[in-house]
């Protein structure tokens, strides 16, 4: 099912829309017809692309799963994974404050990038090679030991209708059910985001209600969705090839918050072929 | 207490934790409309419900969760121009004026938000949330034009009877709920684009309350 899709309308020149008026609530349809503006995502097509996501997910084996809400006819995507990471630790006793310093273990992730649909990045995995700060007073030595700690990863993938596109939601929690922090999460954002990050901290990655659960989620803002898909949505239209989608926007934004999709997702069909 | 036992600070109500991120009149409404004020609340320096509420760890994420519905409203009014046509310091002098309790220093990049294009007759959606206390989702939003095909405003009662129904059954009974924004009950009949332009809360969003009918 295409989407309509023309060249961006320049932000600054509010032109009246051409698409057909369409009446209260109910009448959502999938196809936009408007050929004036940025391709944006109404809710019964990402349904579909979500239904085309999970296919491909249950035949690899890859987790997702549909949450359907008991009281509409909405719902959303979820899967949960688990994430090993070092931690150094001071042993108790030692007379420096007790710290904690994250070495993710693989800092690119476990996982494939999609070259056609993220761009590359050529930063090395962070390893165990970066050194420990070591006080230079010798009274003064923690006592370190490293240990494994496991995250538990929950990711939910949503429909805003307020900005017509899908939108990451996710928690973390160590195994003992210490939630992580605002603070944790930006930490771990891969090095590659972390200027991005830096730039507007508060614009990237907030904590927010989630929507259907009502509980503390964070979420990955979606004002800029739309300008970034909207280029990879017209590229496949020009080379007559329909794209997934939630399969095109995961493989963006996931990476940035521990999420990849494998490269067997890029041929995940946008209609029944 | 001591220091070292004090962590992040929460507010209660008869057992619920209060959302700071809702604004307190919406929370009032929702929890103890029937009560006199002033309204009291339980303070807690400890035991921070991490499953119920958001942390707040600054006065950087009230802005931002506040900006965050800004732009939310101004998406769904009209596609995002507005806001993104205004440079930081009007983001940042609307956060200010409404932080300062300035009403003409907010409204002057308020009332940008309110406008809406002469060939027109309202905004492209509304911005809105109805909350009822009953339900496991936290609130209702959907996307709902304040003006018909047949270019008819639409009214409270046509967005509540669309996306609430529950809450005008039965029609011609007696009604169990009471609809309330802002501590007061708007006529059904009230033009939604009206009430939109000019019963929103300081984030651009119509926060409605369903509660049931006081039984003195």
């Amino acid at each position: 099912m295409p989407l309509g899709l023309a060249s961006p309308r320049p932000r600054s020149a509010p032109s009246p829309s051409l698409r057909p008026r369409l009446a209260a609530v109910g009448e959502q349809s999938a196809l936009s017809v408007n050929m004036e503006e940025d391709a944006f995502l109404e809710e019964k097509a990402f349904q579909h692309y979500c239904a085309e996501f999970l296919k491909h997910s249950q035949q690899i084996g890859d987790g997702w799963e549909w949450k359907a809400s008991k009281d509409s006819s909405d719902g959303y995507l979820c899967k949960t994974h688990f994430q090993a990471k070092a931690t150094a630790r001071s042993l108790p006793g030692a007379s420096t404050e007790e710290g904690e310093t994250w070495f993710p273990m693989e800092r690119g992730w476990p996982g494939l990038w999609d070259h056609r649909l993220t761009f590359h990045c050529s930063c090395p995995p962070r390893g165990s090679e970066e050194a420990l700060e070591v006080p230079s007073d010798d009274s003064e030595v923690p006592m370190t030991a490293a240990a494994t700690e496991v995250v538990r990863y929950e990711y939910h993938v949503l429909y805003s209708c307020s900005h017509q596109v899908p939108v990451l939601y996710f928690r973390a929690s160590f195994a003992d059910g210490r939630p992580l922090a605002l603070q944790d999460i930006w930490d771990g954002v891969h090095e590659c985001y972390q200027a991005r990050l830096r730039q507007g901290p508060w614009d990237t990655i907030t904590q927010q209600e989630h929507p259907v659960l009502g509980q503390p989620f964070f979420v990955l803002h979606p004002c800029k969705t739309t300008e970034f898909m909207t280029p990879v949505l017209k590229n496949s239209q020009k080379i007559n090839r329909n794209v997934n989608y939630i399969a095109a926007w995961l493989s963006v934004v996931g990476p940035v918050v521990g999420l990849t999709l494998p490269l067997s997702y890029a041929k995940v069909p946008s209609q029944d072929e | 207490m001591r220091q070292e036992d004090i962590s992040e600070i929460w507010f209660e109500y008869e057992g619920t934790p209060l959302k700071w991120h809702y604004p307190i009149g919406l929370l009032f409404d929702l929890l103890a409309s029937s009560s006199a004020l002033p309204w009291n609340i339980i303070v807690h320096f400890k035991s921070f419900p991490e499953k119920d509420l958001l942390h707040c760890p600054s006065k950087d994420a009230i802005e931002a969760h506040f900006m965050s519905c800004v732009k939310e409203a101004d998406a769904l009014k009209h596609k995002s121009q507005v806001i993104n046509e205004m440079q930081k310091k009007d983001h940042k002098q609307l956060w200010m004026g409404l932080q300062n309790d300035r009403f003409d220093q907010f409204w002057a990049i308020n009332r940008k938000l309110m406008e809406y294009p002469a060939e027109e007759n309202g905004f492209r959606y509304i911005p809105f949330r109805i909350y009822q206390t009953t339900t496991e989702r936290p609130f209702i939003q959907k996307l709902f034009r304040p003006v018909a095909a047949d270019g008819q405003l639409q009214t409270l009662g046509d967005l509540l009877r669309e996306v609430c129904p529950s809450v005008m059954a039965p029609e011609d009974g007696e009604r169990k709920n009471q609809v309330m924004i802002h501590g007061i009950e708007p006529m059904l009949e009230t033009p939604l684009q009206w009430l939109s332009e000019h019963l929103s809360y300081p984030d651009n969003f119509l926060h409605i309350s369903i509660i049931p009918q006081p039984t003195d």
